[in-house]
């Protein structure tokens, strides 16, 4: 009888171990967002509920396992650190847990289990997937949209730059740029003019490069290197720049007088000088001018094959003005056109009416003095 | 015949210095005569009487010129007035509207100033029996004539000259601003056409004093033929101006514009016209042209002043017309009056 009781008891005592062990899964741990895709430098922010199944409190320590090198986490909840948690039977607690993913990772899957270990040792667990979007570096990215422009000497490059701090810090970069003798490279954030620029931890900022050839810049590609320097960072880039040349055409005198003057009916040779001051040789130059009514303008070479850049040509040019043209002044304009481009010039001419009738004038008063003078010889000494 | 030679080279130059010592004694009775009518002139009450009303009548018109240009300046508005940069002509040309501007007035009362100094030179002296008298003097005859026409130039010229200087000198002091060399000489030459006018209208009085025995008779022709150019001679043209240009008559644009230099040469026949056409481009140096425009000629024109010889030449015609209807007038009186039987009166 005695035999039986003390079986009955280890039974019972069996039962019992066998009724606690489901007790041991009572903690349960959840939070919706296990798997997020992150870039580098991200900080991930899971909220975990921690459910208790059971009637009784449990108290409960957290750790990280299988967390990548250089990965950090931080549990915490209601702002503050936690090292113990307990709760209550039939109640859940949160916890915020913090993993900063760190600049310089591969880009891959990475795996990793939050475990709750319970007063009586029984472990719950938690397993997180991150999936890197890119790579990571620790570095300064400087990126151009389109980095080839293509113009006249007088054109704008404008270059749009995007700046990115990959590291951890805070970095300050001075923006430098490698042009040749006598371009100006002029970096722009927001309309203003900087030289340099200040860039949160993984975030970036748009910059314009300006870059300003000189008026006599000659025909090429010309390659620029920019650089950003921060501390114990930089990046560089390189622009390019194609000159395409600039037509720039100047019609003017030989002695750069812009007025002449002209008897009404007669003509008048003047010396046109076509300069191209241009870098680039303009073609097939062709003369005209507009010029008052009944004016004729002739020249001795309407058109020039090519002028090269520096040069210059001449034409003489002959105007002749009409017969009933008034005294005063009348404005001709020459225009040099060529196929890239023309260049005017006005020349105010200054119509002097003839002397002739004057003279013819002044023989009539001369003839009636004349005759006075007669009479008076005539019937002067009566 | 070295001899002969000799003798008739020796009676040359004795004729010639008696020639000589007669011409000295002619030309000191000429300025005799010049200076006794310039006193005369000066003198008498007509002239005085002309010369104040003139005086008045410059000072009114530089006053409303000078009104004018400060209102203009005060306001504003004298990119209007001196937008064409010859500010200081201004003073003779416009006007505030109270008073007619220098040049009307000059125009107005020039030919009275130069009828008044002419209508009686010959007639009261051959009414006064003093023609004889002078006629009885060892001095050529035309050296009356010749004598009472220089005083009266010489009082005109006098007159005339020191009354544009003296506007001049005023606009100076007023206006604050020189003249320059150019609106210097175009000022002179407007005072040289202004004599040049009122000698016409000196030697048409001299010419009627010599043509009527009676000097009211002379001042009425002279100032029915003044009033007929001033106020009748227009009112002709237009009239016959409006039968000319009548629609119908006209068929093309080179009609209209020659029948528009019909109209205007007939105009020019008038002393009056030609002076004020003169005075305008002396005055106006942006007037370009005086007869009607062709669009061809406006193509390409640029509005600016003339200078001053571009402008002489214009009106070179204009000047010719008058020191020509000036001399032949001179003319006709002279060869009259050296026709005439002094004796019979």
């Amino acid at each position: 009888m005695k035999k039986k009781i003390s079986l009955m008891l280890a039974l019972s005592l069996l039962l019992f171990a066998l009724g606690a062990n489901p007790a041991s899964a009572q903690v349960l741990l959840y939070t919706p967002y296990t798997g997020l895709a992150v870039t580098p430098g991200e900080t991930i922010d899971y909220s975990v509920d921690v459910i208790n199944d059971g009637d009784d409190i449990q108290h409960l320590t957290f750790d990280m396992q299988g967390l990548p090198e250089g990965w950090e986490y931080q549990i915490t909840s209601g702002g503050k650190a936690v090292q113990q948690l307990s709760v209550r039977g039939n109640e859940e607690e949160s916890l915020s847990v913090e993993v900063n993913v760190p600049f310089d990772v591969e880009q891959e899957d990475y795996e990793f289990t939050l475990v709750a270990t319970d007063q009586n040792g029984n472990r719950s667990t938690l397993p997180f997937i991150v999936t890197l979007t890119e790579e990571g570096t620790d570095a300064t990215e400087l990126n151009v949209d389109q980095p080839n422009l293509q113009g006249q000497t007088d054109s704008s490059f404008s270059y749009s730059a995007t700046i990115r701090n990959r590291t951890a810090n805070e970095q300050n970069y001075a923006l430098t740029a490698n042009a040749p003798e006598g371009w100006a490279v002029v970096f722009k954030s927001g309309g203003d003019n900087i030289t340099s620029i200040t860039v949160e931890p993984n975030s970036e900022k748009d910059l314009t490069i300006d870059v300003i050839p000189p008026e006599n810049a000659s025909a090429d590609t010309y390659e620029i290197e920019v650089s950003a320097a921060g501390s114990g960072t930089q990046a560089e880039t390189t622009l390019e720049t194609v000159i395409t040349g600039s037509y720039d055409l100047v019609l003017t005198t030989q002695n750069e007088t812009l007025s002449t003057d002209i008897q009404a009916g007669g003509d008048r040779v003047i010396d046109l000088v076509i300069q191209n001051n241009g870098t680039a040789p303009v073609t097939n130059v062709e003369l005209s001018a507009s010029t008052p009514t009944d004016w004729e303008t002739e020249f001795d070479n309407s058109t020039i094959p090519e002028i090269g850049p520096g040069e210059s040509a001449t034409v003489k040019a002959t105007l002749t003005a009409s017969n009933e043209a008034i005294a005063g002044d009348y404005v001709t304009t020459f225009t040099a056109s060529a196929q890239e481009t023309s260049a005017e010039a006005d020349i105010r001419v200054s119509v002097k009416t003839s002397t002739a009738w004057g003279i013819v004038s002044i023989l009539i008063i001369g003839a009636i003095v004349v005759g006075i003078y007669y009479l008076m010889r005539k019937y002067g000494r009566r | 015949m070295y001899v002969n030679l000799a003798r008739r080279l020796k009676t040359l130059t004795i004729n010639r210095k008696e020639k000589f010592e007669q011409d000295r004694l002619e030309s000191q009775a000429f300025s005799v005569i010049v200076r006794k009518e310039t006193t005369d002139f000066i003198r008498s009450f007509r002239i005085i009487i002309l010369l104040a009303i003139i005086l008045l009548a410059c000072f009114g018109s530089l006053y409303t010129a000078i009104t004018a240009i400060s209102d203009a300046i005060d306001t504003g508005n004298a990119e209007r007035i001196g937008g064409d940069a010859d500010l200081f002509l201004k003073l003779f040309t416009v006007s505030d509207g109270t008073l007619p501007p220098f040049i009307t007035f000059v125009g107005l009362l020039g030919p009275l100033f130069g009828i008044a100094l002419g209508f009686d030179a010959i007639n009261s002296e051959r009414s006064r029996g003093t023609l004889n008298r002078l006629m009885s003097q060892p001095i050529p005859r035309d050296h009356v004539l010749n004598a009472k026409f220089v005083a009266a130039l010489m009082i005109n010229v006098v007159l005339f000259f020191t009354l544009g200087l003296v506007v001049t000198a005023l606009g100076i002091l007023i206006l604050g601003i020189p003249p320059t060399l150019e609106e210097f000489l175009r000022i002179f030459s407007f005072l040289v056409v202004c004599i040049i006018y009122i000698a016409f209208w000196l030697n048409l009085g001299i010419l009627f004093s010599v043509i009527f025995k009676n000097a009211a008779t002379s001042a009425l022709a002279c100032i029915g033929v003044w009033l007929f150019f001033n106020v009748f001679y227009s009112i002709i043209i237009n009239l016959i101006s409006g039968s000319i240009l009548k629609p119908e008559s006209v068929t093309s644009v080179s009609d209209v514009v020659s029948h528009q230099e019909f109209i205007l040469n007939l105009l020019r026949l008038s002393p009056n016209y030609l002076f004020s056409e003169a005075t305008t481009i002396l005055l106006s140096p942006s007037v370009r042209s005086l007869g009607p425009l062709t669009m061809e000629q406006t193509v390409g024109a640029i509005a600016g002043p003339l200078p001053l010889s571009q402008s002489l030449l214009l009106i070179w015609p204009q000047l010719t017309g008058l020191i020509a209807a000036t001399l032949i007038c001179f003319a006709i009186a002279y060869v009259i009056f050296m026709r005439q039987e002094i004796r019979t009166n």
